[in-house]
């Protein structure tokens, strides 16, 4: 008996001996996760994950690069349903109900037995739990989180005549900083854009920064019904419209979200929209001075979170779950945090990460990281709905309509709402 | 005379134009992998050439590894659609079985399904197997390939049936016939469907992500993917570099094939 076991466990591959269980009655964990920040990021999980097992020799953790966020959630469903899911995995803070419908994810609360435990799943940011936590239970736990900032060319802010230290604070003074930073040669065309805000694959994401410097939101918390016909929306996506339009600080139609760094740094855009996770890229590759700054406020201040937050699975013993809780706690502490932040340029999920003497010492040395920790005041929960690829993908196409010039916001917003309605109503 | 000659040099002008805009891709790829990203969209016949691109690339996952499991996965999955294809296309082109058009009908409906809809029943069947995360569990879907039975039985069709028949009268079983006869007459769709096969499955990408776990079973689509990061932007030197190294093998070997790829195109186009 114990032959064919070591020989199934030698013979079958790594996800197979989840369930054997080795002589050494080691817990086997298998960790799936993302990467959506470039090569980096992927040795950098690697380093924590074998730093873990290296001061806790009886788990073992197979962790498994599995593509974009996209093909995580994809992977993940498939191991799900064909019954050998993983035991923890990265995901979308947003794909949250869709892992509950899906019957895949437990809460954290039932695993945390002593009161250190319980303390751990509150220090978190606030505006990070928003995606976390839903019927009074956390689901996910913060992880490689971000928020989108404006990055700013301070060389190009002096040759416009602006003080290069001075970003814009208002939807106002973007488009009149816009307007001077906006270089056009003999012929009319332009050489160098004012701003940039990025609308390709997933619009609705800075658009709800928009929305919500608006004072509405997008969407409720029971994540049921949506807003997107409110006046205050359409306003908010006339805004973006005009940019291109009327006020042409802009450039028109849909802008790449990957391009965008690429297009900052050679100068043609002064301004730019995007995540934190940029902000190592931008701070290794810009040729000039820049600056990071919140997002320009209108009625208020305001920007979505993003990113991935850890998952526990259902289908797994409860020697597993312990040890996955252990791990995604210990993954998550002040130090790991800190180190995580500093390699790629997510925010630290909670405050005490930015106390230890490492990130103390990067920020020092580089105060821009802190923009978006302090915008994080101001930040509400990402777009999450039931059926959320569906609803979003439904704002998504009633955006580019607008911003291509297809259809007025007003309609096409309108619009969607409806199609929206139609998905939701069975969830109300 | 002078009508085909106006003729000629129009089909001239028009194959070179297209040929180049096939090629302009390929062009600026290689123009991006060998300079440094700051020129990557910026053209300067003087900018400094650099082969760090390359070197980056090659770090950034165990590539030589994927290189070996892409080479055994196409090629466990080609010998695998070879003898069952071929098997399955002769019963179906020359035996009269009871049911054999509602069975020959049902390998056509495969042709109709979206793989990607099988991904989670053929998850399910990897895992009975006990074949998670192994490259047969890769190719094991694709062996039965509905397209290459179709190809194949058209082309036996073709075979003139004296030829069966002269073997048949000579003392060869039905086996021996298909190798010595009908196998050899099929080799211009053999290499045609191998090309469609083996470049379909070098790029393949979302099964394999899916359905294995380590890097002893990825291929290198998988290794490319990390490359194409949205969040931190597209670094077009890095990836243009990655794409022509993964890519990089089949170029190679359709530019040494290339006249009998085409040869082989041209007269299964024709029968």
């Amino acid at each position: 008996m114990n032959f064919i076991k070591a020989l199934s466990t030698t013979v079958g591959a790594a996800a197979l001996s989840v369930s054997m269980g080795s002589a050494a009655q080691a817990v086997d964990l298998q960790f799936f996760f993302p990467v959506a920040v470039g090569g980096k990021a992927a040795d950098t999980i690697q380093e924590l994950t074998d730093a873990y097992v290296a001061s806790n020799p009886d788990v073992k953790i197979d962790a498994v690069y599995a593509g974009s966020y996209q093909d995580t959630i994809t992977k993940t469903l498939t191991a799900v349903r064909g019954g050998t899911p993983p035991q923890l995995s990265v995901i979308l803070s947003v794909d949250m109900f869709t892992l509950i419908e899906e019957d895949a994810i437990i809460p954290f609360d039932g695993l945390a037995k002593t009161d250190a435990d319980k303390a751990w799943m509150t220090s978190f940011y606030p505006a990070f739990m928003d995606n976390s936590m839903t019927g009074g239970k956390t689901y996910g736990i913060p992880f490689q989180r971000s928020t989108p900032v404006l990055y700013w060319n301070k060389e190009a802010f002096a040759a416009a005549g602006l003080d290069p230290n001075i970003p814009p604070a208002t939807w106002e003074e973007q488009v009149a900083f816009g307007k001077k930073l906006t270089k056009r040669d003999g012929n009319g065309n332009v050489t160098q854009w004012g701003v940039r805000i990025p609308s390709s694959g997933f619009p609705y994401w800075l658009f709800q920064g928009l929305t919500t410097q608006n004072d509405v939101s997008l969407a409720n918390d029971a994540g049921n019904k949506t807003n997107f016909d409110d006046p205050a929306v359409v306003e908010a996506l006339q805004y973006l419209v005009d940019l291109s339009t009327k006020h042409e600080v802009m450039q028109p139609g849909i802008i790449e979200w990957g391009a965008t760094p690429k297009a900052f740094f050679e100068g043609q855009t002064a301004m730019m929209w995007t995540t934190t996770g940029n902000l190592t890229n931008v701070r290794t590759n810009a040729p000039f001075d820049f600056g990071v700054a919140m997002l320009p406020a209108h009625k208020r201040r305001g920007a979505p979170t993003g990113g991935g937050n850890f998952y526990i699975f259902k289908d797994s013993t409860d020697e597993q779950k312990a040890a996955s809780f252990d791990f995604i706690r210990w993954i998550t502490a002040p130090e790991q945090a800190a180190k995580w932040t500093i390699a790629t340029g997510y925010v630290a999920p909670r405050p005490d990460a930015w106390e230890t003497p490492a990130m103390k010492a990067y920020v020092a040395d580089f105060p821009p990281a802190l923009v978006a920790r302090d915008q994080l005041e101001f930040a509400v929960a990402e777009l999450s709905t039931y059926q959320n690829q569906r609803v979003t993908s439904i704002l998504n196409d009633a955006l580019e309509a607008s911003i291509t010039g297809a259809k007025a916001p007003a309609e096409a917003l309108k619009e969607a709402q409806a199609q929206a309605d139609r998905v939701l109503s069975e969830y109300r | 005379m002078n009508q085909t000659g106006l003729d000629r040099w129009l089909n001239t002008i028009g194959a070179w134009t297209l040929a180049l805009l096939w090629f302009l891709p390929l062009l600026y790829a290689v123009w991006t992998a060998v300079h440094p990203s700051a020129y990557a969209t910026r053209f300067d016949l003087w900018a400094p050439l650099t082969f760090e691109n390359f070197a980056n690339a090659w770090a950034a996952a165990p590539f030589a590894r994927y290189f070996l499991n892409s080479f055994l996965l196409v090629t466990f999955i080609l010998i695998g659609q070879f003898i069952l294809c071929t098997l399955a296309a002769y019963a179906f082109a020359r035996f009269t079985f009871p049911g054999s058009t509602v069975l020959f009908a049902l390998v056509l409906l495969q042709l109709l399904v979206m793989p990607d809809i099988l991904i989670v029943e053929n998850y399910k069947t990897m895992r009975a197997l006990g074949l998670v995360d192994t490259i047969v569990a890769i190719g094991l879907p694709y062996i039965a390939s509905g397209f290459g039975i179709f190809l194949l039985r058209q082309t036996f069709k073709t075979v003139p049936k004296e030829l069966d028949e002269a073997a048949r009268v000579e003392g060869a079983g039905p086996l021996l016939v298909l190798w010595r006869v009908y196998v050899p007459l099929a080799k211009p769709t053999y290499l045609a469907y191998g090309l469609v096969s083996v470049s379909h499955h070098w790029n393949n990408f979302l099964w394999p992500l899916i359905v294995t776990n380590s890097v002893e079973t990825r291929p290198v689509t998988v290794g490319l993917s990390i490359f194409a990061a949205v969040d931190q932007g597209i670094d077009w030197s890095l990836i243009n570099a990655a794409t022509l190294m993964t890519s990089g093998p089949l170029l190679i070997a359709f530019l040494l094939f290339q006249r009998q790829f085409v040869q082989s195109f041209m007269r299964a186009g024709i029968r």
